[in-house]
């Protein structure tokens, strides 16, 4: 079993070089930490919400003034029309609809007794982040007024979510995919260094096949991916993100993004001959697929031709898959679409990769 | 050296050759190197040595023509070629991260070695080059003999018949490279060995016979005297004496006679094919002068080389 030999090689010259450690698992750590930090509902922007107070009751009233006022820009209407109309034109971020019964509903909680709460919210979809940050927002400020622990049932649209999402739920799905990403000049630069400092030449003259080193490699990087997704799913978890669906769905989504990724390592390897070229080359691929494939911002705010060209991509559907099972609990069934692609395109960077890799070390 | 079949030749090539795009980097080389028999190839740089080498390690598709080892042919069979040779690389290849233990098990494991006989054979090779003390030590703490020592036990750990050392001393303080030659030479006759070197007196120290290569095909070949004999003109005797004048200098400087006659500080320096010992010690002695000493200078192998291919080595 030569290849596991070599897979072994691999991950003690990994987890021995403290360099490709904090390259592999450092580098998206200190993203998220600063991406939990920043967006994790400690600091409130101004945003313009729109509110149609239904209830028009003492205590809807109170919560308009003593909450929403003090942390939004808000502005009253009565015409759910003109909201959502104000809402197209972006002159309100989102409107709460305030429904009749809600005074009551607040005040049977603060005699004690326990009852859901209910608001309707409308927003602006395509800006996910701030439609995100709005909804915790209020969701915080309601239970903080009727003084209840259980979350405030939001009525949402157009999404009708059925929990809250944070920033941290939103980004956490992303950032996973980016850190695997970083996969991309990780297993290049692996790779090209062996072939560069003729470690490979060298282990050529033994009784060796390529395919010993192929699935060396892939075992090693394979491991390395399944770390990375167990570490980036625990920080995520410990930063707040909520896992709402099955988190092996979302778990199996990110090893064909990491399969994905050790794919184009691969090709980027047997194109180039030395590290000076593959991890440029591996950069200029791995970067703008992470900003392209909504890691850090939503697709709906890119040009509609740059998102359909991004949907050509596998790691838009891996972003897209990880939100939907995550975030709104989505079941295999819903991202069918995207695991498709995904295995695809996994299956047919991998036979690219082992092709041409096999062509680089006979040349 | 069990595996050693009838054929008196452990490495024979037939007109092997090899072209890149045209350029002929091997031509049509036919060679026959025998068993425990230590050849160094001398060639200045692109002259195919390290072409015919990759061919003959399995490395690299002859263009034309083939070669065996141990009776082995390197093209229908490779594999069994790669259970009988090891090469030392002239860089130093090793897992940096890797202990020398780890280093010497993973090449060991690839040529299919158990656990009980590669611990032995690694801890006698470590043992015999004096890393055993260090050998749990990552190689990157190591300095660049010791890389190089370990980079050379790493071809022996599976005992093979063939070993290609490609430069095994090269970047060596001269106290590890005494070292590593009387390793080397330890080995003679125990293993065939392929040495190539830019280091003269290093082939000339080891090697049992030499091939200078040049433009893809040997040029020379022999014992390192067969290749100095072979520029006998440039043999020299140098005389040490009392009284030598110009004109005692000039009559040995008789047209056709010698090829060079010079005088450097006081000694004469007399060369050519067919200098006679005595006639010139008469001749001196009949112009009363005083003969002190002679001695007869051989040429060196880099003259010999440099007069071959008319090249400086340029690495």
């Amino acid at each position: 079993m030569r290849f596991l030999e070599f897979g072994k090689r691999n991950l003690k010259e990994t987890y021995r070089d403290p360099m490709s450690l904090g390259f592999l698992l450092g580098f998206p750590l200190v993203f998220m930490l600063l991406m939990g930090l920043a967006f994790g509902g400690e600091t409130i922007p101004e945003y313009d919400i729109g509110v149609l107070d239904q209830d028009q009751s003492q205590v809807s009233q109170a919560f308009v003034s003593e909450m929403l006022d003090r942390t939004f820009e808000v502005e009253p209407y009565d015409d759910p029309d003109q909201a959502l109309d104000d809402l197209k034109a972006g002159d309100i971020r989102a409107y709460i609809t305030i429904p009749q019964g809600f005074g009551e509903q607040v005040a049977r909680n603060w005699q004690g007794e326990s009852e859901d709460i209910s608001l309707d919210i409308t927003y602006d979809a395509s800006d996910i982040s701030v439609a995100a940050r709005v909804l915790a927002i209020v969701d915080g400020l309601t239970r903080g007024f009727a003084r209840i622990e259980v979350p405030v049932t939001l009525n949402t649209s157009p999404l009708h979510l059925e929990a809250k999402i944070t920033y941290i739920d939103f980004i956490a799905p992303g950032i996973i995919v980016f850190g695997l990403l970083i996969l991309i000049p990780a297993s290049a630069r692996m790779m090209v260094r062996d072939k560069e400092r003729g470690f490979l030449a060298r282990l050529l003259t033994t009784p060796t096949r390529p395919a010993d080193f192929i699935s060396g490699y892939s075992l090693c990087l394979f491991v390395v991916a399944i770390v990375q997704i167990i570490i980036f799913m625990v920080v995520a978890r410990l930063f707040g993100m909520d896992i709402v669906g099955n988190s092996g769905w979302a778990f199996l989504t990110f090893v064909f993004t990491g399969l994905c990724c050790i794919g184009i390592g691969m090709i980027i390897a047997s194109l180039t001959k030395s590290e000076n070229q593959a991890e440029p080359l591996a950069w200029l691929i791995a970067v703008p697929l992470a900003m392209i494939s909504g890691a850090w911002f939503s697709i709906e705010l890119m040009p509609s031709w740059l998102g359909s060209f991004t949907h050509a991509f596998p790691f838009s559907h891996a972003i897209d898959a990880s939100r939907s099972i995550l975030n709104r609990g989505a079941g295999l069934e819903a991202v069918t679409t995207d695991f498709l692609f995904l295995i695809i395109w996994t299956v047919g960077l991998f036979a690219a990769g082992i092709i041409l890799f096999r062509r680089s070390m006979s040349s | 050296m069990s595996r050693l079949n009838s054929d008196p030749l452990a490495i024979q090539t037939f007109a092997l050759t090899r072209e890149f795009n045209g350029l002929v980097a091997v031509n049509a080389i036919d060679l026959g190197i025998k068993k425990g028999e230590l050849f160094s190839l001398l060639g200045p740089n692109g002259a195919g040595k390290t072409t015919a080498i990759n061919m003959l390690c399995c490395l690299l598709k002859p263009t034309s023509g083939t070669a065996s080892i141990m009776g082995h042919d390197i093209i229908k069979e490779p594999f069994k070629v790669k259970e009988l040779i090891a090469v030392s690389p002239q860089e130093t290849v090793l897992s940096e991260r890797l202990n020398s233990w780890e280093n010497l098990s993973l090449i060991g494991k690839f040529h299919g070695i158990g656990p009980v006989e590669l611990r032995k054979r690694s801890e006698e090779l470590l043992e015999r080059v004096g890393l055993l003390e260090r050998a749990k030590d990552s190689v990157a703490k190591f300095s660049v003999g010791m890389k190089r020592r370990l980079n050379l036990i790493m071809a022996l750990v599976h005992d093979p018949d063939v070993l290609f050392l490609d430069e095994p001393t090269l970047g060596l303080d001269p106290q590890s490279r005494r070292a590593m030659w009387e390793y080397i030479e330890g080995l003679k006759g125990k293993k065939t060995i392929l040495l190539t070197t830019h280091y003269m007196d290093e082939a000339d120290f080891l090697s049992d016979r030499i091939g200078i290569m040049d433009g893809g095909k040997i040029v020379a070949l022999g014992t390192s005297d067969e290749l100095k004999n072979s520029v006998s003109d440039r043999a020299a005797m140098i005389i040490s004496a009392d009284n030598l004048s110009a004109e005692i200098i000039a009559g040995l400087r008789t047209p056709g006679r010698y090829a060079e006659v010079d005088e450097v500080s006081g000694q004469l320096r007399v060369s050519g094919k067919d200098v006679d010992f005595r006639e010139i010690v008469d001749y001196l002695h009949s112009q009363g002068v005083v003969v002190r000493s002679a001695a007869w200078e051989q040429p060196t192998l880099e003259e010999v080389f440099l007069l071959i291919t008319g090249k400086e080595l340029r690495e």
